[in-house]
């Protein structure tokens, strides 16, 4: 137990201090929440960064636990910090070696709603990449089979969006028995 | 275990002459059979079904009132027990399972979600199963207890043996 702990507190600060030398241009901000190290880049970069944090011999972020997004449209304080984007995608990552973990944001703005995909990294990010996709509308760019994963395929929205209302738009007892059972 | 003439009588309705024949009619003959051979069509979703699990399982033993035989297969059963939140792209699927299923059939609404959507009054789930497949028999709970499911499944005994027909074929004489 001593000794895992060890490991991390040393290796909390070598994710930011290598990033800071390798990607400064790309942090946007950098923050700890709990002993995961959060950390903020620009979309144009993100792809490199995360190639990075996996590849370098010495972080080697293997394992891509989640990516999932967050919509900040009525969160005028967390809008306000990265220029109004509405949207934060989020990749969790484990390293089995240093045995940490790291949080990568990218804010993302309405009017542009894509990210690269980064199935060329993990390709346990296909489905996890659908998710976020079927459930805020994000395009991920380079993604192999990009279609809905959770609601049916002719659904219409994006449910986790905030404008969307809790009890939906009347889906639920509208249906077309014929139509799907075809 | 011996079924006595007493047993029979009382429950069917059937009239022992001297000896040992007895008279009733062949819808009654059938609906005793019936009853006592139920074979559900498992539609388990979500927490409910841990409970329906336990009802077949050796404590709460559903076989006692005839219904162990638990069928994967649609066409082979008649009972559907739906337990558990049934999504909008679930319900489909429920609805293609029961018309695979052979007449007469029955169908229990198991737990609050199966029912009416329970506490999810969310944009993904049907708000009670009952607005696209007849439904015969409901419980309450969440989740409900084995002993609930079993009182259904004997609600549904206590159906078949008055003679009523299924919600289903009430709907299809209505329309
Ligand atoms: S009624 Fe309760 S126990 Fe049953 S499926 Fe719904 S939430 Fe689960």
């Amino acid at each position: 137990m001593n000794e895992e702990k060890e490991v991390e507190e040393q290796s909390i600060p070598l994710v930011l201090e290598k990033l800071e030398e390798h990607h400064a241009d790309a942090l946007l901000s950098q923050d700890e929440m709990r002993g995961t190290i959060v950390a903020v880049v620009r979309k144009e970069q993100v792809y490199a960064v995360l190639e990075y944090l996996k590849t370098d011999p010495e972080l080697a972020y293997t394992f891509l636990v989640d990516v999932t997004a967050v919509d900040n449209s009525q969160m005028e304080s967390e809008l306000m910090q990265f220029d109004y984007a509405r949207f934060m995608v989020v990749y969790q990552l484990y390293s089995y070696q240093g045995q940490c973990r790291v949080r990568v944001k990218v804010p993302v703005h309405e009017n542009d709603l894509s990210v690269p995909s980064v199935t060329g990294l993990w390709r346990g990010a296909n489905w996890l990449e659908r998710e976020t996709y079927d459930m805020f509308g994000i395009n991920f760019e380079g993604h192999p089979d990009l279609r809905r994963i959770l609601t049916p395929d002719d659904f219409q929205g994006h449910p986790l969006q905030k404008d969307y209302p809790l009890r939906g738009r009347g889906e639920r007892e509208s249906f077309n028995f014929d139509k799907q059972n075809a | 275990m011996g079924l006595t003439n007493t047993d029979i009588q009382s429950a069917q309705g059937a009239e022992q002459t001297d000896g040992n024949i007895i008279t009733t009619t062949i819808d009654k003959v059938i609906n005793w059979g019936r009853k006592n051979s139920l074979w559900p069509m498992p539609f388990g979703t979500a927490c409910c079904a841990i409970e329906m699990m336990a009802t077949l399982a050796s404590k709460f033993d559903l076989s006692r009132f005839g219904s162990e035989a638990i069928r994967f297969s649609p066409r082979q059963s008649d009972l559907l027990i739906v337990s558990g939140r049934i999504s909008i792209k679930m319900m489909p699927v429920l609805k293609r399972i029961y018309d695979q299923m052979p007449d007469p059939k029955w169908v229990i609404s198991m737990g609050a979600c199966a029912s009416c959507g329970g506490v999810f009054d969310t944009y993904t789930l049907i708000q009670g199963v009952d607005q696209f497949i007849p439904v015969d028999v409901y419980i309450p709970g969440c989740p409900p207890r084995p002993e609930d499911l079993i009182d259904a499944v004997l609600q549904v005994q206590q159906k078949i043996a008055s003679g009523a027909s299924p919600k289903g074929v009430e709907h299809l004489l209505e329309t």
